[in-house]
């Protein structure tokens, strides 16, 4: 009989190896090779299990040749002996490594959906109270209490009402996303549906960017399974899920220039208020949530709010996933409560600095997140502590800058990103934007002028205050926060009669 | 033309899934069409031209046979993407945004692939390669004809 051996089908596990891999035994008859989702331990991948008297046993950074101790059982660890896994707390990612993502009875098997079976036990006031009762935030980066954006869409009125996943994951340095919608995709469709029977809404939409072309693919294969299973249904009435791609634009993630490009216009930001649960798709009372929020929803339901509470810190109920990149040497995905500090996520869960490198910055929450010297690494990673210290913890993105990284040329990076990707509608970051990436132009190419550090303090706070939306006004924050811990960079970059003063 | 903007015709128009759907066929969208699309979607020509030049992903010239797109998010800032794009960029005999002579390869760069984890990342196509090296980019571009 053929062995049973799993391997991720993960977009990065595919780019890790997987791919490979399954070309080369994809003519052997001796195994049955079972494509799940990634445990995340993207460091690891890829990465081949096979089942053991006590759970699965796995291979590490496996090659085709690998194959025979595999077979043999030679050299296997024990996944629950992992330690990167083992010290998480898997709510949300518990399915992952362990499901074939397009299996619903898997899905179901192991819990699914019964917080969807929960919802239609509960009145739409009584589900938006066990909302109230978890205090979930949004986990998109605004953090707002997910349960009195409820209430606004579900006393507005409106023709219609719509639900709207934002899989516009653009931060740098996050994937988390992409991985629920392409490893558990049926959780997030369970935490629609639930948004959608609390508000009374009739049409369901995820936004997802071009850039993640396998997450669209399953998502409209696990919509097609829901769909074949009766599930896109509420209260007799159809709620039909449609996945729309994007075209490349990193401010379509900013939910209101989102609802613009789902109705097919230019992606640019709205003007505040009216909110989209008052007034957003065609103008029509609309939830905008991320992949995540809608994916941690359905355990909410399943095991209450109170649950969910229980989990955290004060003002950060819950887990929070964390994805590790840049020059750590674990990356990969890490799901705890709120609450440990940045120091222990990196030694713990990354494994310290990546061989051969020295730590020298950290960066938390996307190209638009503030960063960090060693002198911060203390800092609970928590909504209020982040807030206190004048940055974001955004979508979880934590990237790691060893000793070789060039602040000056970082910050350039930054302002460049920022004026590629500006909408243009309001002028602080239309032009603010380009304005900045000259003047760290003309630091890096040695002519600039302690003036020109001012003026980038001074253009930095207009961007900040004047803003319309995330973009312009978190800009500055990498850039600021990189002349505020290393400034010995940027001053040694000015010209040389500038340098002294 | 008209077959495919029949086909995502929804009320009302979405000019951008329509603008999608006629380069997915075509493989670009010459500006020289912008009007014949607005008046069968029965919007403005503006409106049309605003949303074609907005959207990065939008061409409206033919690319080469093979794009090249290299992730420059952090993550893959972090790990040395820069010289791999300088390395393309040698190779190629071609800066960004360039077709190479005889149309084999456009190379463009991009913000994030969400493959932060295995970086840095190079996307041929729709080929996504993880931990890549300067060193082994001929080895890569050899697959492509």
């Amino acid at each position: 009989m053929a062995t049973r051996l799993y391997l991720s089908n993960d977009t990065s596990a595919r780019a890790a190896g997987a791919a490979a891999l399954a070309e080369a035994w994809a003519d052997r008859s001796d195994i049955q090779l079972i494509r799940t989702s990634s445990r995340g331990a993207f460091f690891l991948e890829p990465m081949v299990e096979r089942d053991g008297a006590d759970g699965r046993i796995a291979w590490f950074n496996v090659s085709p040749q690998d194959l025979p101790a595999i077979l043999s059982g030679k050299g296997g660890t024990p996944v629950q002996t992992i330690p990167f896994l083992a010290r998480q707390t898997r709510w949300t990612f518990a399915n992952f490594g362990e499901t074939e993502p397009l299996a619903l009875d898997e899905y179901q098997a192991r819990g699914g959906l019964s917080g969807l079976e929960a919802a239609f036990r509960l009145t739409p006031d009584a589900i938006i109270e066990e909302l109230r009762v978890s205090q979930l935030r949004g986990r998109g980066g605004a953090a707002f209490p997910v349960w009195n954006k409820w209430k606004v869409a579900q006393q507005a009125k409106g023709e219609r009402k719509y639900v709207v996943a934002n899989a516009d994951e653009g931060d740098a340095g996050t994937y988390c996303d992409r991985m629920i919608l392409e490893g558990d995709p049926f959780r997030l469709l369970e935490g629609m549906l639930i948004c959608a029977r609390a508000i009374g809404a009739g049409r369901g939409y995820v936004y997802c960017r071009q850039e993640y072309p396998a997450a669209a693919a399953t998502l409209r294969a696990a919509i097609h399974k829901a769909d074949e299973a009766e599930l896109l249904e509420l209260d007799g009435e159809p709620f039909p899920i449609e996945v729309v791609e994007g075209a490349g634009s990193y401010v379509c993630g900013e939910e209101t220039a989102l609802l613009e490009s789902l109705e097919g216009k230019r992606g640019v930001v709205r003007a505040r208020p009216p909110y989209p649960a008052q007034s957003g798709l065609y103008g029509c009372p609309t939830i905008v949530s991320n992949v995540l929020t809608f994916a941690t929803i359905p355990h909410i339901l399943s095991r209450g709010g109170a649950w969910h509470a229980s989990l955290g810190t004060e003002q950060s109920r819950g887990t929070i996933a964390l994805q590790l990149g840049g020059r750590v040497k674990h990356p990969g995905l890490v799901e705890v409560p709120f609450g440990l500090s940045l120091r222990q996520v990196l030694e713990e869960f990354g494994g310290g600095m990546a061989p051969g490198s020295r730590f020298k910055a950290v960066q938390v929450g996307g190209p638009l997140g503030s960063l960090f010297p060693a002198t911060g690494l203390d800092l609970p990673i928590c909504y209020d502590a982040f807030a206190k210290a004048g940055a974001v913890l955004g979508h979880g993105g934590i990237v790691v800058y060893d000793h070789e990284t060039d602040m000056v040329d970082l910050a350039r990076h930054f302002m460049a990103f920022t004026a590629d990707e500006s909408c243009g509608k309001c002028t602080p970051c239309r032009i603010g934007s380009v304005r900045g990436r000259e003047i760290l132009e003309r630091i890096q190419a040695g002519s600039g002028t302690m003036d020109d550090l001012r003026l980038l303090d001074d253009l930095g706070e207009t961007m900040k205050l004047a803003s319309l939306c995330a973009l312009g006004g978190r800009a500055p924050y990498p850039v600021l926060t990189a002349i505020e811990h290393f400034p010995a960079e940027f001053r040694n970059k000015l010209s040389a009669v500038h340098r002294q003063s | 033309m008209k077959q495919i903007l029949n086909q995502v015709r929804s009320e009302p128009a979405n000019i951008l899934k329509s603008l999608l759907a006629l380069q997915e066929q075509f493989g670009h969208v010459p500006g020289q069409t912008v009007p014949v699309i607005a008046k069968m979607l029965g919007v403005t020509t503006a409106e049309v031209a605003g949303v074609l030049s907005y959207y990065p992903d939008l061409r409206t010239s033919a690319p080469g046979r093979h794009v090249i797109r290299v992730c420059m998010g952090e993550s893959c800032y972090a790990n040395g993407c820069g010289r791999v794009l300088r390395e393309l960029q040698e190779r190629l005999r071609a800066d960004v945004h360039e077709t190479t002579p005889g149309g084999r390869f456009t190379l463009d760069t991009m913000s994030c692939a969400g493959n932060c984890a295995v970086s840095p990342t190079v996307i041929i196509d729709r080929d996504l390669y993880g931990r890549v090296l300067p060193s082994q980019v001929d080895r890569i571009l050899e697959k492509y004809t």
